[in-house]
């Protein structure tokens, strides 16, 4: 009996002993698991329109040119060197040797060639083709060394070859999956530092470390995707340890997750500008004085605080910081003064306000269906009786895809990033009279021949010096127009276990985890 | 009673048939009454109009509805539900892909409704008025009134992240089966063990109960042998219905466990305006209902002789 008991203690204790063990003894676990919010869409380079997605292609192919944010410039990748003509319309590439392709096959410029003449069949779907449609020919000068001629000068062309769409893909191997697959399988395809494995709809997709991979070496052996739609679930599956990394857990969450010593939060500002768009051909907005009235209605600051838990930095332009030519018109944003607003109001004829729709979406940008009910409340406050309507995505779009004839909208939320940090993709997007819906997507009707002479020409010179300046006058044109009520750009956020280290956040909304250790 | 078995069924499917086509029809006018354009949200909205109207001639948008609605027809009638908007694959294949996860969790939940929610329905109907009654039908009223995503969150919170003892979503292993199973499961027990108790109740009240208590039968043997088979026909028809709703209505707990259902993924074809595959899985939920119908009805016959086929 007494032996027993002794011998059941052992067994106690060995097991404690083996847990307590493991506990300790983590090493790197062999495969980093990533909760993302969405499945992919298509692995196609071509394809991308979800920079998430993007985040998980980048794992397995790479572009010629990086974006180095932390220096605010182009970088090489696959291209080791570039000269551009004067004129800016030639562009020559020297492209990095010894680089081979996960199924063995030669990285060299005919790889580079059929990639971009890929992009600009129009047969293939790509959707981001602005990013290339500068590209007159490609040509093949050498094995290593490939020349772009363009058909207009582009200031953004060496940019736009930083995103995911104009990623290398290998010739041999798009014969081998057939063209029309890559939307589905990626193996062997592509130069990254993972190899695509597999894609499990709506469940996982699991790359695995390319032992031929040119540059440094990652330190985990795999890395899987898990798609999680729900945030609560995916901060749940954090905290229990299924995953080692979620995106986005729920934002009224954030502050609770910086406290947990277990978890590690990180978070760095983007170049998604959230704004409220004021339709400009509309009834009362149609005066300059109201608009700008809104604009000092609202108290920025404070609804970043308490409404959005501060996973933002108020904008003091339209073009947010860290782009190319931004400029600072009003630092620390517009000025939160109801008197003056309230006066511009009585000024314009309004002494009793009036009434609008506010639409917005529900879940697309951080608190967005709060923060408008916020934005409405401090509108009361000078006479302005907003009601905030909200509808799903697409039905959204559909609303503010609508031409000035037949639109609903008075004034909206909406978000705008684009893909390389310039200021010509929120500049020109939402204020070019060209862009005006149904042809493009901005849905102020913000018109100003002044504005769009200079947006013309900032995007056609390569001029740097004269872009800024371009853009200078722009930005402050916009501002005292005020076509939108300027909010905040907004931040992005991944929660990762304490172990892992080296995760980053890039201003264009992608986690950068490629290289994030265990400790 | 072979041959008239084989033509109810046929004729049953017969019937089916003018449903099915119903439901073509009702799904692909429905998708495209709702507002959103399938270019514009699948090309996103950085994407100029060219490449959107590139993608609605892709996408056969461009062509009149009466054509469209005969193309999808003629498909569907050759087995052929398109391709996927988004992902270029077939729609059968997606689909494919998700009736496992999704037939995995109803039948899991369904078999725990049943197992559970008659044994509680039997106790309840045993011990009428008493507490045993009281508490199982105090759970039962949690059991209907609990909102699923409050529950898997808390079993969640519970089972993965304080006790560590199953992981909280995803699948693969059988222990992922466990957490969203039994909230799945929580409503139908609930439904289940109700039904179970009032056509127990009933039918212990009945002449041939009194008969077979008469001739000295066990309690326990009165019960399950002969009251329980005569009570059991509602609780197939609650069974049978709630089956059918679990194989297409499981979003929510889909949602709150990443579990790669059916339901998810028409949720997901919805917000992305993935007209074929919207399509396909409604056509194949209106089959599976069709189905389910079909086999309760049989086993009713099974469970109590006097019912005939007509």
């Amino acid at each position: 009996m007494g032996q027993m008991r002794a011998g059941a203690l052992l067994i106690v204790a060995a097991l404690m002993a083996a847990t307590g063990a493991a506990v300790q003894a983590q090493g790197p676990p062999k495969t980093l698991r990533i909760a993302v919010g969405i499945d992919a869409d298509t692995l196609d380079p071509a394809g991308q329109t979800t920079t998430t997605v993007a985040n998980m292609v980048d794992y397995v192919y790479e572009t010629l040119v990086r974006a180095d944010y932390a220096a605010g410039k182009v970088a090489p990748q696959l291209a080791t060197s570039w000269t551009v003509s004067r004129d800016g319309l030639t562009y020559l590439f020297r492209l990095r040797e010894g680089v081979t392709f996960q199924d063995g096959t030669p990285f060299d410029a005919e790889a580079v060639k059929f990639t971009f003449d890929r992009l600009l069949d129009l047969k293939t779907r790509v959707p981001l083709r602005f990013l290339v449609d500068a590209i007159k020919e490609v040509q093949v000068l050498d094995a290593s060394t490939v020349r772009f001629q363009l058909s207009k000068p582009s200031p953004t062309f060496l940019s736009n070859l930083t995103y995911t769409t104009t990623a290398i893909i290998s010739p041999v191997a798009a014969q081998k999956i057939g063209a029309a697959n890559l939307v589905r399988d990626a193996t062997g395809a592509g130069t990254g530092p993972y190899a695509f494995k597999e894609w499990v709809r709506g469940t996982h997709i699991l790359v695995t470390r390319s032992p031929s991979y040119w540059g440094k070496a990652p330190v985990f052996d795999e890395v899987m995707f898990r798609v999680v739609p729900d945030a609560g679930t995916r901060e749940t599956m954090l905290l229990a340890g299924d995953v080692h990394m979620v995106m986005l857990p729920p934002a009224p969450d954030v502050r609770r997750l910086r406290q947990n010593p277990t978890v590690t939060l990180v978070q760095a500002p983007t170049d998604r500008v959230i704004f409220i768009g004021l339709n400009t051909q509309w009834g009362p907005l149609r005066d300059t004085r109201v608009r700008q009235a809104f604009n000092y209605a609202i108290n920025k600051r404070a609804i970043l605080n308490s409404v959005l838990f501060d996973l933002g930095t108020v904008v003091d332009s339209p073009c947010p910081a860290g782009m190319f030519g931004h400029g600072p018109v009003q630092a620390g944003g517009w000025p939160f003064n109801p008197i003056k607003a309230k006066q511009l109001l009585v000024e314009a004829g309004y002494p009793n306000g009036f009434e609008i729709n506010f639409f917005t979406p529900t879940g697309r940008y951080i608190q967005d269906f709060q923060f408008a009910q916020a934005v409405a409340a401090q509108l009361r406050n000078v006479g302005i009786r907003a009601s905030v309507s909200t509808m799903e995505w697409p039905s959204y779009v559909a609303e503010i895809t609508a031409p000035p004839d037949r639109t609903r909208l008075q004034m909206f939320v909406l978000g705008w990033a684009w893909v390389v940090l310039d200021c010509d993709g929120v500049l020109f997007g939402q204020f070019h009279s060209s862009q005006h819906p149904p042809r493009g997507l901005a849905p102020a009707f913000y018109a100003n021949t002044q504005v769009d002479t200079w947006l013309d020409e900032a995007r056609t010179t390569v001029d740097v010096e004269k872009r800024k300046t371009l853009y200078r006058d722009a930005q402050e044109q916009i501002w005292n127009d005020a076509p939108w009520i300027f909010l905040w750009a907004q931040n992005w956020y991944v929660a990762t276990v304490k172990n892992l280290e080296g995760v980053s956040i890039t201003p264009i909304e992608k986690w950068d985890a490629i290289y994030a250790t265990w400790k | 009673m072979r041959a008239p078995l084989g033509r109810y069924v046929l004729r049953r499917v017969l019937y089916a048939l003018p449903t099915l086509l119903g439901v073509t029809l009702a799904v692909f006018l429905l998708v495209r009454l709702i507002p959103g354009d399938p270019g514009r949200i699948i090309a996103g909205l950085l994407a100029s109009d060219e490449e959107v109207q590139r993608l609605r001639i892709e996408l056969g948008l461009d062509r009149p509805l009466p054509e469209q609605y005969v193309r999808f027809l003629a498909g569907v009638l050759s087995g052929d539900f398109g391709l996927s908007a988004v992902t270029r694959t077939p729609v059968i294949v997606e689909i494919g892909i998700r009736m496992r996860a999704t037939m995995m969790l109803a039948v899991t939940s369904t078999a725990i409704a049943v197992a559970a929610g008659v044994s509680a329905g039997v106790l309840a109907a045993t011990y009428h008025n008493t507490a045993v009654d009281y508490s199982v039908m105090v759970v039962a009223l949690g059991g209907v009134s609990v909102p699923v995503f409050w529950l898997g969150i808390m079993l969640m919170l519970l089972f993965a992240v304080h006790l560590h003892w199953l992981p909280a979503g995803g699948i693969g292993t059988p222990a992922h089966l466990v957490l969203p199973a039994l909230t799945l499961a929580a409503f139908s027990t609930a439904i289940v063990a109700r039904m179970t108790r009032g056509s127990l109740l009933e039918t212990l009240g009945l002449d041939f109960v009194r008969t077979a208590r008469a001739k000295g039968m066990g309690e326990w043997t009165v019960i399950i042998r002969h009251a329980l088979r005569n009570a059991l026909i509602p609780v197939i028809t609650v069974v049978g219905l709630q089956f059918g709703t679990l194989l297409g209505g499981a979003v929510l707990t889909e949602t709150t466990f990443a579990w790669p259902g059916l339901g998810r993924l028409l949720v997901s074809a919805i917000t992305a305006r993935d007209y074929p595959v919207i399509q396909g899985i409604v056509i194949v939920f209106a089959a599976m209902f069709v189905v389910v119908n079909l086999v309760t009805d049989l086993l009713y016959v099974t469970i109590d002789p006097r019912i005939r086929y007509e």
